[in-house]
């Protein structure tokens, strides 16, 4: 290895950031396993890239496990999470996280944000991703932009909409 | 033997003030003192210091962040590692507390050592400020006193030590280090601590009085008052004319230029010493003060050395000039006829086909310079009708119109009224077309007018 100061010539050495992420993600399979998850190197680095392809159009940067470590904290105990639906799982909530972070204007911390996604998630969604995403996480964002509380719904769909077997 | 310096193999001399850290990681690692795997356990461990940073810059709300201003903490970390690594006086110890410590470490002591020095340097601050020299110079108070005041409310170490913040417009004369951040404010601080104790040998008055020998209007000059200051004592010393009063004569001005016709750079330092030396039995200077001097004293004597081959010595020892003795002319624009008959007067002129009718119309109604700066406005008259008539004016009403609209030309042109915009223009065009003496007789009396002139 040839001497190399990136960090310190105020440009970021992205194999450096990706490395000490890596290894940041690769030390939450300690809580994981209890839970019988566990992320290889080859998928942690996969994830990081998702990250940092999700931010790379932001103009932000991130370093460490950040929210990821974040998402897999949150997110291990689901009853809808299995080491089959693992990794793609993290991609999408990687992905659904910073595109909402935007869609919301940032008016919601990372922690808030990410308890919501896994309250809907465990919860209304069932396990869903779409239905997280294309529902969920769609109104949370329409209430904040608006001045809503983030549970406000404006459904109008009331009981009396519908006639006895539940139709409209 | 306690004297013997141990040999240090980094060259302190090719480490950087500004970048002090990575100049430092670059010699430390070329020479075999810091491992490849040091370097990457170093930037693991700055990554490790941003990735904290940045959540306490989110307030904890976000752990991703703008690069730009990632960048800008990143450099806040390592100015303040760099801190700390200064107080090694030997840069190998710096480089084997880089080896043996955690980046963490270094980074928590120098943000300690950062806020001692900010405390520090207000303390330094206060004192400037009580001993400021009593100047009009607006450069000098703007920097010293309200500059300085801006940096402490905007200076904030957490996220961005390196930072100076304000543009510290006042030139010190000693040449400063390429610093950054508190450091640049501290070595600034201190030239202007040694700068301001030398000045407060002499009074106010002298120092003024010299100042408007450099210029008479050096209140709005960016320049350095010091250098004036201590060229006068020294060449008060060597032509032996009052000291206190910083009394250089043009007699004192021949004499130093004799003295130093012949000299090199170095003669002529080394004169400029023995008379510093000369000054301590007439005025107080503590032993760091003459440190500063004789810093002060090469510079100068490059000043003298190119003085004397151009034969400008005197703008390097300045003799000083006394405006409150210049002649004053008080001139009255007079009083201003009843409003009625000048709205008549007003309405003629407007009628008047030729510029011929225009004059004499004026030349029969008006009295006084009130009344023909106002019909000048008023009438929309063209501008060689203006031209016409500023020639019938004497030279003492043309400077005292010149008063009024040309001196205006600094502050506030932009503000004028269309009309004063063009008798302005006219009022120049006019006095270009003068012949060369009676423009330096105009300008002369520009300059004598009293101040109360422009008022009615």
């Amino acid at each position: 290895m040839g001497f190399e100061l990136t960090l310190f010539n105020g440009k970021f050495n992205n194999a450096l950031i990706q490395k000490q992420a890596v290894n940041e993600v690769l030390k939450q399979n300690d809580l994981t396993i209890r839970f019988g998850l566990v992320l290889t190197e080859k998928q942690a680095i996969e994830l990081v890239e998702t990250r940092y392809l999700a931010l790379k159009d932001t103009g932000r940067i991130e370093f460490g496990g950040g929210v990821i470590d974040k998402i897999i904290y949150e997110f291990c105990d689901s009853h809808y999470i299995s080491m089959h639906n693992y990794e793609e799982t993290l991609h999408e909530l990687i992905e659904m996280f910073y595109y909402y972070k935007n869609e919301t204007l940032e008016l919601i911390s990372d922690d808030d944000l990410i308890k919501y996604m896994k309250k809907a998630f465990d919860g209304v969604c069932q396990g869903s991703l779409d239905l997280l995403s294309g529902r969920e996480l769609d109104k949370l964002a329409h209430n904040l932009r608006c001045g809503y509380d983030p549970g406000y719904s404006d459904d109008i769909t009331t009981d009396e909409e519908y006639d006895e077997d539940g139709e409209y | 033997m306690e004297n013997i310096e141990r040999i240090s193999k980094i060259d302190k001399a090719k480490l950087s003030d500004e970048q002090y850290l990575p100049s430092l990681l670059e010699q430390a690692y070329t020479l075999g003192m810091l491992s490849d795997i040091d370097i990457e356990r170093i930037q693991f461990e700055c990554l490790a210091i941003l990735s904290k940073q940045t959540e306490r810059y989110n307030s904890g709300d976000s752990s991703s962040i703008r690069v730009e201003t990632a960048q800008n903490i990143l450099t806040s970390i390592m100015f303040t590692i760099g801190v700390w690594l200064k107080t090694f006086h030997i840069p190998d110890d710096a480089a084997l507390a880089i080896k043996n410590s955690t980046m963490d470490d270094l980074y928590q002591k120098g943000r300690k050592r950062i806020d001692k020095m900010v405390k520090s340097v207000k303390i330094l601050h206060s004192t400037i400020l009580r001993k400021l020299v009593d100047s009009q110079n607006v450069f000098y108070h703007s920097t010293v006193v309200d500059g300085i005041k801006g940096f402490f409310k905007l200076y904030y170490p957490e996220f961005g030590a390196q930072e100076i913040h304000i543009t510290a417009d006042y030139p010190v004369y000693n040449p400063m280090k390429k610093l950054v951040g508190i450091e640049f404010i501290q070595e600034y601080l201190k030239n202007i601590y040694f700068e301001n104790l030398f000045c407060s040998n002499f009074r106010a008055d002298d120092i003024h009085h010299l100042l408007c020998g450099y210029d008479e209007h050096y209140q709005h000059l960016l320049f350095n008052i010091y250098e004036p200051v201590l060229a006068a004592a020294i060449g008060c010393v060597l032509a032996d004319t009052d000291i206190q009063r910083l009394d250089i004569t043009p007699s004192a001005v021949s004499h130093l230029n004799r003295l130093f016709a012949r000299k090199s750079i170095t003669e002529i330092e080394d004169t400029l010493i023995r008379a510093v030396t000369e000054l301590k039995q007439y005025i107080l200077l503590a032993d760091n003060l003459e440190r500063y001097i004789k810093v002060s004293l090469s510079l100068i004597a490059v000043e003298v050395k190119s003085a004397v081959v151009t034969q400008t010595l005197d703008k390097v020892f300045i003799v000083a000039k006394y405006p409150e003795n210049d002649p004053k002319i008080y001139f009255s624009f007079g009083n201003k006829m009843d409003n009625e008959i000048y709205r008549k007067v007003v309405n003629e002129i407007m009628q008047s086909h030729t510029a011929k009718d225009k004059i004499d119309v004026i030349k029969e109604y008006v009295q006084s310079l009130a009344d023909l700066e106002d019909i000048l406005l008023d009438t929309e008259l063209y501008p060689n009708e203006i031209t016409e008539i500023l020639k019938e004016l004497s030279p003492a009403e043309i400077a005292a119109l010149s008063k009024k609209y040309i001196q205006l030309e600094h502050i506030d042109f932009a503000d004028l009224r269309e009309s004063e915009k063009i008798l302005y223009e006219c009022l120049c065009g006019f006095i270009a077309s003068l012949p060369k003496e009676q423009q330096v007789w105009i300008d002369k009396a520009v300059r004598a007018l009293s101040e109360d002139t422009i008022s009615c």
